[in-house]
């Protein structure tokens, strides 16, 4: 065995040490962090939100990985060993139990329930969040009647009973894709993140280094996306965050009403829609493992939204 | 103060406007519409489908239709202009004046402007009549719901803050992350196989009153029997209402007692809270006088924001439990493309969340005494 190197930082402290002695004059070196690895290193001390993390990773895995391995097919009726109307309950064939009349699984239907969910509940939030984001910088950055005239319409798309409209909508213009759902969920939740972008602009345009970027003759557009934006964030990520959250609940209320994702297409919603019809046979299974699987995915959400919420905070430097 | 409330009124109006403008917008320019359900019916000819049109003014362009809807334009006139818009000619009233004057002076009864909504498409009752029967359970569903909310949130909230970190505190936390988190139609669902499913079955599944029992709510029959049996005929509904109630209530108690939490939180640090207690007042007349009310101030706020959602919520519980309410008539409307039943709910709910952002706003100044408008 050889002798254990000195490593580099034991050397640089002893170095520092004889300097010291010798009544040196010697320089500290600082390890100097972006923004971005300051706010990592926060949020790695928020616990929950590292569970939540932690939640979401394996649920967003087994939506991508599970179904290759659980493939679902609408068409294929699964030939049960024995015929049992109200589906039998959990077991080790069966993780979650088969469902009633098909006796379909309910952890395969779940899995792939888990692939449509997650993807509406993501993609819509980028659609909302892409929307919000240029509302809110248009109308923030010029004010006057521009801003009025977006934040009237805002007044007014808030003050719609948002999930009724969204009922609508899908029942009316849905035909069961899933692209649709996505579009009219993002299409109905950027009013929040507009607001919170229009009053971040409002504060930072006033700034001394906005006024610096104008007086050089930098143009509207670049003002707004590379000086203003980027100071913006974090209160967009975390709106973005209970968005997901949100739009998962909402595509389950409306697929459970029978208006959202046609139901030959599992999602979390549509299991529980099917389910409905067999309460009185009393199979728990059904309902409880999306509906598990929905309350989960939005605590996880929840609580990510917190810890970032703690990380991005400038106030509150850790 | 009524200065406040008149311009707020004032203020929602263009507001409720461009609401009816964005909904009829989005109603009517979806495919299919209300002679879809025609399509799989051999026996309805094209020329049938066409006088159905007709006959409900479905033939009109779009702004005529909104326009008579509004009672803007007279019913009996067609002429239009551009193809599409209404003619001026169309804007006079039957006895002449402007049609959406008063029935007195223009003779004219049609649109929302002369408290018309017009008449379901789906089963030709007048939109009124129909709204107004589903009020009445709904009204019972949300009001009993609202109470348990506001009185189960504040004790909670006050009970965890006195309490800080004790065992009911943690439980109220996690009650709330999950509460929150909760799909309100899953927990209908499982509260179902809990209390009405095969293993115990003590409460109703759903309805609204034991139809073996007393006739349909709302019935003539039903009043009589209601007279003749006052009591039992609440308990009844009281029985029915339980699930639904605790359903509808559990994600705004999981929200609220955590808002009510750290507002009581922050009141129980403040000085005058101190200086209450050094003066030897009882324990609970600091936390109920001192804390609890200046506690609630932001959360009247919170809750006046939130009355809404009960409406949101009633569909999907009034779906759920087959509760005879507005919900319900809602998502038998939506089925059928039933516009001017969708219109009058919509308008009404829509109404409701601007009056209770109005009324969040004064009782915030009735609560709050340094408030003045």
């Amino acid at each position: 065995m050889s002798e254990s190197v000195p490593s580099q930082s034991a050397i640089e402290a002893e170095r520092l040490r004889r300097a010291e002695e010798a009544g040196e004059d010697y320089e500290i070196g600082l390890v100097s962090l972006s923004q971005w690895q300051l706010a990592w290193r926060k949020f790695r001390g928020h616990r929950l939100a590292l569970v939540g993390l932690a939640i979401i990773a394996t649920l967003v895995i087994l939506a991508l990985v599970g179904p290759i391995f659980f493939p679902y097919d609408f068409a294929t009726i699964p030939v049960p060993d024995k015929i049992v109307y109200e589906g039998r309950s959990p077991s080790l064939d069966h993780l979650f139990g088969e469902t009633g009349g098909l006796q379909r699984d309910v952890f395969r239907l779940v899995v792939n329930g888990a692939r449509t969910s997650l993807f509406i509940g993501f993609s819509s939030m980028f659609i909302g969040v892409t929307i919000g984001t240029i509302v809110g910088s248009v109308a923030g950055y010029l004010g006057g009647f521009v801003d009025n005239l977006l934040m009237r319409i805002v007044d007014v798309m808030l003050s719609l009973p948002l999930l009724f409209v969204i009922l609508v909508a899908s029942r009316f213009f849905g035909n069961g894709s899933v692209v649709l759902i996505v579009v009219i969920f993002g299409l109905f939740s950027w009013m929040g993140v507009s607001r919170l972008v229009r009053s971040q602009f409002l504060s930072i345009r006033e700034r001394e280094f906005v006024e610096a970027a104008r007086a050089v003759g930098v143009r509207d557009r670049r003002i707004i996306f590379r000086h203003i934006l980027p100071n913006a964030i974090s209160p967009i990520v975390v709106a973005a965050s209970l968005i997901v959250a949100g739009n998962i609940i909402g595509e389950a209320f409306v697929s459970f009403l029978g208006f959202g994702v046609s139901p030959m297409t599992p999602t979390w919603g549509n299991i529980l829609s099917n389910a409905l019809t067999f309460i009185p046979l009393g199979n728990w299974w059904w309902p409880m493992f999306p509906g598990v699987a929905i309350i989960l995915t939005v605590l996880a959400v929840n609580f990510i939204g917190d810890g970032l919420r703690d990380a991005l905070d400038p106030r509150s430097r850790a | 103060m009524i200065k406040y409330i008149v311009r707020r009124v004032i203020q929602a109006i263009p507001v409720l406007f461009g609401i009816t403008i964005v909904v009829y917008a989005i109603l009517l320019a979806a495919p299919g519409g209300p002679t879809a359900k025609f399509a799989q019916n051999p026996r309805i000819t094209l020329e049938m489908k066409e006088d159905f049109k007709r006959a409900w003014g479905l033939d009109q362009p779009v702004p005529v239709q909104y326009c008579r809807w509004m009672g803007f334009c007279n019913k009996l006139v067609d002429d239009k202009v551009l193809g599409i818009l209404p003619a001026p000619a169309a804007f006079i009233g039957p006895d002449g004046w402007l049609n959406a004057f008063p029935a007195s002076l223009s003779g004219a009864t049609n649109g929302v402007l002369h408290g018309d909504f017009g008449f379901s498409i789906a089963t030709g009752e007048l939109v009124n009549r129909s709204i107004s029967r589903a009020a009445l359970p709904t009204l019972i569903l949300a009001g009993t719901a609202l109470f348990v909310w506001l009185v189960v949130a504040i004790l909670m909230g006050v009970y965890a803050a006195i309490h800080r970190y004790s065992l009911f505190d943690q439980a109220a936390t996690v009650f709330a992350y999950v509460g929150y988190a909760m799909p309100t139609f899953w927990l209908g669902i499982m509260l179902i196989f809990l209390f009405s499913g095969p293993g115990l079955n003590i409460l109703p599944a759903g309805g609204m009153t034991e139809t073996r029992v007393s006739p349909p709510f709302g019935s003539d029959d039903y009043w009589v029997y209601f007279g003749a049996n006052t009591l039992d005929a609440i308990l009844d509904i009281g029985k029915h209402l339980i699930l639904p109630v605790i359903t509808l209530v559990v994600v705004n108690i999981a929200g609220d007692s955590r808002y009510v939490r750290a507002s009581m939180l922050e009141a129980l640090g403040q000085d005058y809270v101190r200086t209450a207690k050094a003066k030897g007042l009882p324990g609970r007349t600091v936390t109920f006088k001192h804390a609890l009310r200046n506690a609630m101030l932001p959360v009247v706020t919170n809750i006046g924001l939130e009355i809404p959602f009960l409406f949101t919520g009633a569909i999907v519980t009034e779906t759920i439990y087959s509760w005879p309410g507005i919900g319900r008539l809602t998502i038998l409307s939506v089925n059928n493309f039933d516009y001017p039943v969708l219109m009058g709910v919509l308008l009404i709910s829509a109404t409701i969340v601007v009056l209770a952002n109005l009324l969040a706003d004064v009782a915030y100044a009735v609560v709050d005494p340094r408030i003045t408008f």
